[in-house]
């Protein structure tokens, strides 16, 4: 008998495997999909293909530019200095 | 210091990393990415003081920086060329496709990736990927329903598989 969650949706690789791949399959439709992806090749493929994808994404991630902190943090005492002349 | 800005540097300052990663991958340049990211943090504090505050920070600053980046920086940047979907992806397969792509990736080369991704899908990718938003979160922040975030999403992540499947051929030649 299908799940639930097949009964719901209809199969859609790229839907699929961007939920599980970001982690926001419900829990039972997590087991439900694994073992789909043992015998959909498609799915399969979809989901190789996103874990790739999105360690590359985390990949990406710079780090602050020096000085960057102190700027923003003093532009924001100042504005609020300037819009509240009355607070100290 | 006032207790608005106490307040105010308190709640976002842990999240300015975020911004500035979302900034990076809204602008071409770093000057500009900084730029972003402090008229960002200007842009929330003048909603703080009016008492707008949200319940999580990351998403409403990701939401402010996205508006700002549509209305002041979008007709500087040139409009990268959509990426083809993942004709090469296919030779990514192996029993470590994610340590094969970080093997065969250096970081500029990462960027120069990112950049050749749609808008939508560069904007998507970094709100879910980089920042960690949920697909719900990104969505409101890009004013568009769930279902269309999954579906840029997914394409970008397979456009970048594709673009790591480039190198990998010819890291293997």
């Amino acid at each position: 008998m299908k799940s639930w969650w097949v009964r719901r949706r209809r199969h859609d690789p790229e839907r699929n495997a961007a939920e599980y791949v970001s982690g926001e399959l419900p829990r039972r439709a997590i087991r439900w999909f694994e073992a789909h992806l043992l015998g959909c090749e498609e799915c399969w493929h979809e989901v190789m293909l996103g874990r790739v994808g999105r360690a590359m994404a985390e990949e990406a991630r710079e780090p602050l530019t020096r000085g960057l902190r102190d700027r923003v943090r003093a532009h924001v005492q100042v504005s609020g200095s300037a819009g509240h002349p009355r607070e100290r | 210091m006032t207790s608005d800005q106490d307040s105010f540097l308190r709640a976002t300052m842990g999240a300015m990393d975020l911004v500035y990663n979302l900034s990076r991958k809204l602008v071409r340049t770093r000057e500009e990415a900084e730029d972003l990211t402090q008229e960002t943090y200007l842009a929330a504090f003048r909603a703080w003081r009016q008492r707008r505050r949200p319940r999580r920070v990351e998403p409403w600053l990701a939401t402010i920086c996205l508006n700002l980046a549509r209305s002041q920086y979008r007709s500087r940047s040139r409009r990268p060329k959509e990426v083809a979907l993942a004709e090469g992806a296919e030779s990514a397969g192996g029993e470590d496709p994610e340590g094969l792509a970080m093997a065969a990736l250096d970081r500029d080369a990462l960027h120069r990736a990112m950049w050749r991704l749609s808008d939508e899908q560069r904007v998507a990718i970094t709100l879910v990927d980089l920042m960690g938003l949920s697909t719900a979160d990104a969505a409101r922040a890009m004013g568009t329903p769930r279902g269309t975030v999954l579906s840029r999403l997914h394409r970008g992540r397979r456009a970048l598989a594709g673009l790591l499947g480039v190198s990998v051929m010819e890291a293997g030649r």
